[in-house]
Parts: C-alpha cells; sequence; structure tokens
C-alpha cells in the first residue's frame, strides 16, 4: 500500500516538474548585430535588408547608430516581423541635417537586438536596398556587418 | 479572522511616518485584547455602538446621528464618524461586556470599515483575532510621507492638428533602491489611443521596440530578464489600461520609455476635448470575473497569480511621480476660447494656433487632464479627409458627420427617463453628491407626458417605484426625497443595473432613455457591454461619467452600444449646466437612419458599420479604406417624419498616415465587439485581431512591444519587482475602494 503510495507520489512530481518546466520560458542567446556603410559621400537615407539563413534570428530591438542627426531608431518592416516570419527583416532611416552634419567613411547606421534559439549558429547576410544623399542623389555604398554577443 | 476593523484618523496629533503609524498600530492592537482572551472584552463583537451628541457625527451611512446612541451592525458598514464640536465614544459589544474601543475628539475622523455579524463571529476564535484598532495618521495638516518608488515623471507631448493628435508619452523610471529592480506601473491611457511606437531609451542610446505577438513579447521579456539584460515589455490589459515593465534597473539608474499614439478628440457642443487620463480609478470585480482588475494595498503582494492589480498608495502617503504636460493645437480654424481642467500656461501664435502647458511644469498624476478649445461657431460642418499610401495605393479616410442646424427647430417626442445610479462605495462622497445634483436638475426639466423611474445598484438594485410614473409635481416631489438619501457604500453589481433598465417591458408610447450615472469602476466591463448588446432592444442609452478619473473605456461603450452619446461630469463640473446640454441634446428628434452616399466611390471596412442616430450639437466620425478618386459625397437621414440630404464639402488629402493608424484601432475595436457579442475569446475573430495589429503595428489584447538591451548584462540576479503604486484619484475615499478583499 504504501510502496504504491510513493510510486504514485513519484509520478506526481515528475509530472509536476515536465509541466514546470515546459512553462518556463526557453532560453535564448542575446547578440547584437551592428549594420555598418562605408561610403565617401555622406548618407543621409538608407534602406538594408536584413537574412538570417538558418531562420533563428528574433528581432528584439532596433537601436540608432553613431551618426547623432538621425533622430530616430530605424524603422522596421512591420510584416517581417509577423507571425512565422523570424528570417528577414528590412529596416530604413533618414535624416534631414545639411550634407556637412552627416558622417562619412565607415559608419555604423543602427545595432539590433537579436535573441537566437537553438543550437544552430546564425548566419547573416545583409544587402543595401538602397542609399542617397541629402539632396535624394542615390549612392553606392558598401554595406558590413559585426555580430557581438551580449557581454 | 479579524472581521471588525475600526481605524481611526487623527488630523494633527499624529507622527506622519510609516514608522509613527506602525508603531500607533502596533500600540493600539497591543490595546485591545484578543477575541479569546479572558475577561470582560473576551470574545467576538457582536455590534458597534456609537455615542454622543447630536452634533457629533456626520457623513457615512449612519449619518448624521439621529439620536444620542447608535448601533452598527452591518456586515458591510464602511462608516466615517467625525466628531464636530463634542467627543464622541465608540464601544464594541461582546458577549461578556462592552468595551470602550475609541473615543473621537473634535476635528478627528474614525473609520469603521467593517462590523462584526453574528454568523461570522461565531467562528471568530483564532488567536490575535478581534476588533483591531488603527492609528494612522490623516491627511489634514500632515504632509504626506513620501514612498520610494520607481516611476519619477512622466512626460506628455501632443501636436493636435483639426481634430487629430499624435502624443508622445515619456516614462522616466529610476532606481531608489540599493539592489536591481524590475519596476511595474499599470497606467491608463485613451480608451481609442491607436499605441504604434514604443523606444527604451538607457542614456544616449535609443532601441526602437518589436511588436509581437502577446505571449512571444512574453517570453522575450522574461528570458532577457532572467539573463540580466535590461529589458522593457508594454502589455494592454483593456482598451485603456495597459501595463508597462522595466527589468534590470541597476541602483541608481534611469531607463525611460517612449510611446507614441493617436487619438481623435470628441466634439461636443462647439468644444473639442483632448482628453489624457493619469490614473486608473479602482475597481471592484464581482465575483467569477473572467478577468479582474484588482485594487490593492501599495503593499499587498497576494494577488500576483490572479489578474491584473492596480497597488494603490494611501491618502497619507505620495511618490515623487510627477507629471508634465505641453500641446501644440492647431485646430485649422480660429479658436475662441480655451479652457482647462489643470492650471495652465497658454501661447497663442495666430488665430487658429495655441501652445498649452502646465502651469508651474507638472503636476500630481490624480485626475484626467482635459483640454478644451472651442473654434468658430459657424465654421464647424461635414467633412472628409482622406490620406492615401503611395506603396500600396490604398485610401483611407475619416468623415465628420456634422448634424443639421434645421435639427433644433423641431421638439422631441415624450420620453420614458429611467435614472440609473451607480451607489458603490467608490462613488461615496463628492461623486454621489453630483450624481444626485445631476438626476435633481434633470428631474426639472422632465415634461408633460413623460414618465420617469429612478435605479440605484451596488451589491443589489433597489428603485423608486414599482413602474415608470408621469411626471407630475407630485411624483417629482417624492423622487427628489428618494434621490436626497442616495449614498455610496458597497460593490458595483452593474450588470444588475443594467438588467433592471432594460429589463421592464417597453412602453409602446415612448422611446425608453437610460441615463446612467457612475464612475465605471468595475472590472467586468466585457460582460456588460455584451449584456446591453443583447438587450438594448430600441432603447437608447445616455452614460454620465462622474468623476475625475472615470472609466471612458466604459462609459463610450455603454453609450455606443446603447445608441446614445457620452457626457462627463468632473466634480467641480456644474451637474445643472451638464444636464442642461443634455437636455437640449435630447429634446431635439435625432437624424435617423443615417446614411452616406458615396456616389459611386468603393468604399471598405467603413467604422461604426451601421451609423447612430445624430444628436444635435453631436457630430459622429466614420472611418474606412477607399480605392479611387474621390467625387461628391453627401448624406442622407429622416428627421421626424421628413427626409432630408445635405452634401459634404470636397475632400481634403491631410497627408496624414495617421488615418491608416486610426482606422486600423478602429477596425480592432469593432473586431473586440463582435467578439464580445459572440462570447467567444479565441477564433476567427482573435485571428483577424491578432493580424489587424500586427500589420499595423498596433498594440491589442493579442500584441505587445518588447525591447531589449542586448549589448550588455547587468550584474546579479535578476532583481526584486517593484509595483508602482499609485494615488487614488481626487475625490475617490481609499477607504471605500481600497481593501484588501478585494
Amino acid at each position: 500500500m504504501s510502496w504504491r503510495l510513493l510510486q504514485m507520489s513519484l509520478r506526481v512530481l515528475c509530472v509536476a516538474a515536465a509541466l514546470q518546466l515546459a512553462a518556463q520560458p526557453e532560453a535564448g542567446v542575446f547578440t547584437t548585430v551592428d549594420v555598418f556603410v562605408v561610403s565617401d559621400t555622406p548618407v543621409a537615407a538608407w534602406q538594408v535588408e536584413l537574412t538570417e539563413r538558418r531562420g533563428t534570428m528574433q528581432i528584439v530591438g532596433i537601436e540608432s547608430g553613431d551618426d547623432s542627426s538621425f533622430r530616430d531608431p530605424p524603422f522596421y518592416d512591420r510584416v517581417a516581423t509577423m507571425r512565422g516570419a523570424t528570417d528577414r527583416i528590412v529596416l530604413a532611416s533618414f535624416s534631414l541635417s545639411e550634407a556637412e552634419q552627416l558622417q562619412r567613411g565607415r559608419v555604423r547606421i543602427a545595432r539590433l537586438h537579436v535573441r537566437t534559439v537553438g543550437a544552430a549558429q546564425p548566419d547573416y547576410e545583409a544587402r543595401l536596398v538602397a542609399a542617397g544623399t541629402s539632396d535624394g542623389r542615390p549612392i553606392d555604398a558598401q554595406l558590413n556587418l559585426e555580430t557581438q554577443p551580449g557581454r | 479572522m479579524a472581521n471588525a476593523y475600526v481605524a481611526k484618523k487623527r488630523a494633527q496629533h499624529l507622527a506622519s511616518t510609516l514608522l509613527g503609524a506602525a508603531l500607533a498600530l502596533f500600540a493600539a492592537c497591543s490595546a485591545v485584547p484578543p477575541a479569546d482572551q479572558s475577561g470582560s472584552a473576551a470574545g467576538p463583537l457582536e455590534e458597534i455602538v456609537v455615542t454622543g451628541s447630536r452634533n457629533g457625527p456626520r457623513g457615512g451611512s449612519v449619518s448624521p446621528l439621529q439620536a444620542e446612541r447608535q448601533v452598527m451592525t452591518s456586515p458591510q458598514a464602511i462608516v466615517t464618524l467625525e466628531a464636530d464640536e463634542a467627543a464622541l465614544r465608540v464601544a464594541g459589544v461582546r458577549p461578556g461586556g462592552s468595551q470602550l474601543l475609541s473615543q473621537v475628539q473634535p476635528g478627528e475622523e474614525l473609520w469603521v470599515i467593517q462590523t462584526v455579524s453574528a454568523e461570522t463571529a461565531t467562528e471568530d476564535t483564532e488567536p490575535g483575532s478581534g476588533t483591531m484598532l488603527a492609528l494612522v495618521a490623516a491627511t489634514r495638516g500632515v504632509p504626506p510621507t513620501e514612498v520610494p518608488l520607481p516611476l519619477r515623471h512622466t512626460d506628455v507631448r501632443a501636436v493636435v492638428t483639426g481634430y487629430i493628435s499624435a502624443v508622445d508619452v515619456t516614462q522616466q523610471f529610476e532606481n531608489p533602491y540599493d539592489e536591481k529592480i524590475e519596476a511595474v506601473y499599470l497606467f491608463p491611457l485613451p480608451e481609442k489611443a491607436a499605441v504604434n511606437e514604443f523606444v527604451m531609451t538607457i542614456g544616449e542610446r535609443k532601441i526602437r521596440g518589436i511588436l509581437r505577438e502577446k505571449e512571444e513579447a512574453q517570453r522575450i521579456y522574461e528570458d532577457a530578464r532572467a539573463q540580466g539584460y535590461r529589458a522593457s515589455l508594454l502589455v494592454q490589459h483593456r482598451p485603456n489600461i495597459f501595463e508597462q515593465k522595466v527589468a534590470n534597473i541597476e541602483p541608481g539608474k534611469r531607463i525611460d520609455v517612449n510611446i507614441r499614439y493617436f487619438h481623435t478628440l470628441a466634439y461636443e457642443d462647439g468644444w473639442y476635448s483632448f482628453v489624457f487620463p493619469t490614473v486608473v480609478g479602482p475597481r471592484y470585480n464581482p465575483q467569477g470575473s473572467k478577468s479582474p482588475v484588482a485594487a490593492l494595498p501599495r503593499e499587498n503582494f497576494s494577488n500576483e497569480a490572479a489578474g491584473t492589480a492596480v497597488r494603490y498608495l494611501r491618502p497619507t502617503e505620495r511618490s515623487a511621480h510627477d507629471i508634465g504636460i505641453s500641446i501644440d493645437v492647431d485646430a485649422g480654424v480660429a479658436i475662441e476660447e480655451l479652457t482647462a481642467s489643470h492650471e495652465i500656461v497658454t501661447r497663442r501664435d495666430g488665430e487658429s494656433v495655441a501652445h498649452v502647458a502646465l502651469a508651474g511644469g507638472s503636476t500630481m498624476p490624480n485626475r484626467d487632464f482635459i483640454l478644451k478649445f472651442r473654434v468658430a461657431g459657424e465654421t464647424i460642418k461635414t467633412n472628409l479627409l482622406t490620406y492615401t499610401d503611395e506603396r500600396t495605393e490604398q485610401g483611407y479616410f475619416t468623415l465628420l458627420v456634422y448634424p443639421p442646424a434645421r435639427q433644433t427647430a423641431l421638439r422631441r417626442q415624450p420620453v420614458e427617463m429611467v435614472f440609473v445610479v451607480d451607489t458603490s462605495g467608490s462613488m461615496s462622497g463628492q461623486p454621489i453628491a453630483q450624481a444626485r445634483a445631476a438626476i435633481d436638475a434633470a428631474l426639472d426639466r422632465l415634461e408633460r407626458g413623460d414618465t420617469f423611474q429612478i435605479m440605484n445598484f451596488s451589491y443589489d438594485v433597489k428603485q423608486f417605484a414599482s413602474r415608470p410614473v408621469a411626471a407630475t409635481d407630485e411624483n417629482i416631489r417624492r423622487a427628489r426625497d428618494y434621490v436626497r438619501q442616495l449614498g455610496g457604500q458597497g460593490g458595483t453589481e452593474m450588470l444588475s443595473g443594467i438588467r433592471a433598465a432594460l429589463g421592464f417591458p417597453r412602453d409602446a408610447e415612448r422611446t425608453r432613455f437610460v441615463t446612467f450615472l457612475t464612475d465605471g469602476y468595475i472590472g467586468n466591463e466585457v460582460e456588460i457591454l455584451g449584456e446591453v448588446q443583447r438587450t438594448i432592444g430600441d432603447a437608447r442609452i445616455f452614460s454620465f461619467g462622474v468623476g475625475n478619473s472615470v472609466n471612458r473605456y466604459l462609459l463610450d461603450g455603454l453609450a455606443t452600444e446603447g445608441r446614445g452619446t457620452v457626457a462627463y461630469l468632473g466634480l467641480n463640473d456644474s451637474a445643472e449646466e451638464v444636464m442642461a446640454y443634455y437636455f437640449e441634446r435630447i429634446s431635439r428628434p435625432a437624424l435617423t437612419d443615417v446614411a452616406i452616399d458615396w456616389n459611386g466611390l468603393a468604399t471598405t471596412d467603413v467604422y461604426p458599420a451601421r451609423l447612430p442616430d445624430l444628436f444635435a450639437g453631436r457630430p459622429i466620425v466614420v472611418t474606412g479604406k477607399f480605392r479611387g478618386r474621390v467625387g461628391d459625397v453627401g448624406i442622407r437621414g429622416r428627421l421626424g417624419a421628413e427626409r432630408v440630404a445635405f452634401g459634404v464639402g470636397a475632400a481634403h488629402d491631410s497627408q496624414q498616415p495617421a488615418l491608416r493608424s486610426l482606422w486600423a484601432r478602429l477596425r480592432i475595436e469593432d473586431l473586440a465587439r463582435r467578439q464580445t457579442r459572440s462570447g467567444d475569446p479565441g477564433g476567427a475573430l482573435a485571428n483577424s485581431i491578432r493580424a489587424t495589429a500586427l500589420e499595423h503595428s498596433l498594440m491589442s489584447a493579442y500584441t505587445s512591444f518588447v525591447a531589449v538591451d542586448a549589448s550588455e548584462r547587468t550584474a546579479g540576479d535578476r532583481g526584486t519587482t517593484v509595483n508602482q503604486a499609485v494615488p487614488v484619484p481626487a475625490g475617490v475615499r481609499y477607504d471605500t475602494t481600497v481593501i484588501a478583499d478585494r
């Protein structure tokens, strides 16, 4: 009788422990992805598409870059963060400042705060969709990415 | 369990510190023997007896004292006694005899929070239970104690263009403690706010939040919090109640959260109103409420799993949180007059532009801020604003339909007027006095041929007469007597009030006008609005929000579902004036069967789908989508027996993307109403709300904003959660609304 009771108690404890584990959020890895534009001509507006090839990326924040003349943090394409769409995001930003106030050279234009879940290492690819000067001319600029795990 | 609680407030004599109050409480408790001790005072209380002169106590349900001895045995009594001139003696009577509990001197107050009933008293045998006499500092003449809490300041900056406002709200959280904290703050926003931006600021760094499905956002936030990353999460609990969480704020450090929303201004009788609510009022949650919003004392941590809870500061406490508001108004037409609920500084910049700010820079957030401006009398007319999304070529519009001037020339038909008054504890004091004054003024305006009824509800419903009576002088005199004795006490079983007002047989000769007077402090809004949807029939509900921080989501919802209008009666407003406006409105026939002639324009998803009646002085706003070129648009309707039609001026391309957000917000509201009607919280309607919110980046019941700073972990564990306690709204009594068992 008491052996059965013990067995039942153990079973209940195991189920409770399993339920508790299931209720806990899965621990993800938080990293940042810095997006740089390299251009001798000051960039006043830009649009970037970022893809994560393994489908593990979850954007959890979008931070401004180093050029303080871009007042707001970059905007993002809403549809890309809808259900199931975790592998791609389109970002854009603009500044109303004059060309001489804008930075040139290698400039960090955005920092993405990212959470990844699972064992696979993320594999990022970025594409500069468009870049323009303060008077609306397109620029042929380069794009770099730098990832950094959360310290 | 203690089943009686007597709290004495001393106006001038007690130390105001918490320590002082705690010591006083301890001393007082020690002075009253527990129920199981021997002696003449042993045993549970059977009644509380107050003795004093006839000039003695006033206020509460036993006031004024009619005799020199008064007995209180009601199990739910929440009573305030105040000695004016002579001392009062308050004694508890037990089986073994009576015992003096307290004496109330002139200038002091005594609260009897709950007296015993014989039924419960017999079960009260636990050691340490019995009567607890607490001495706490009062607000009168004693500076409040400052409670250290994380929310320091709320900054509100609004830009009003025409009748659309864009509002930036920045909440500044700062950790005043020696260890890391998570700050949790429950706050109100306008019920139709389209919240579409969220930015977390740490020092100079700005991190834009991402809108995600609610559960997913919650998972991300909890994960970040557990790992020590700074994060923030915004959750919607009601269309007008939101919860802000900010994780891992280090000692002495500050994190700001910025929220942006759009909404449309209300227009009534020549005035536009911009409203910014500052505090969530304490709600009553009937038993079985599916999603309660509890009103708890600041130090109560017991309700975490039961749903949403607002923690309140005592009247003797305040936090450092204050609020600053500035508004730039460009009305588009000349502004003739500006007025506000608070003291303001106004700078004019031309006829149609004004810059408004709170005088002194900031204020305590315990009542709604309301800015009203009146524009030139003849310039308000029906008009159409459009916006076309260049990328998708999708058009959005808002159409303000203004009642035709000739509507005011006709008289109304006789009505069956049903006044329904909330007489629950939160209405006690000034709010119920305002409600009484409003009904008194309304009774003056009834006409021969009208009938009327008065109903009041708290735990149950009472009524003036068994059925509606004719508006004769004698009946009105008797009604005034009935209204005079209405007080505020007990719970808010509003569902019973709604059923009573809409449930009795209809009068074929008269349209039923239900005039609902309440602060709306209840947590079961969805059930209430669902009941009105089901039972409204051809009656109309006109809701009056009584108080300084009322539940506008409920009051607007009652008027919408009841096809009437809403009005607000602040505690310093003239009840006569507000009622005069109301009767002016209903004394003219409404334009019924209102329809819009789009003249071939392809419109879709138009809200409201069924146009309400158009009352004099109250325009309606219609919002929808269109494709193609906007041509001539006209309005048709029926005024009594006569058909009327009038044209809308040329459409104005507003170039405001806000129209898209406002349309999406109304679509979500419409879907939520259909969901309420269907009684199904999940299913296809929930998916539609979720999809609309995600597509338009809007907060909803199914979507939340989350922002994480993944660049750096903070040291130490996940930190202690600190709930931001708030003051009860001005005019609302803490003692009758915030109690531990709510």
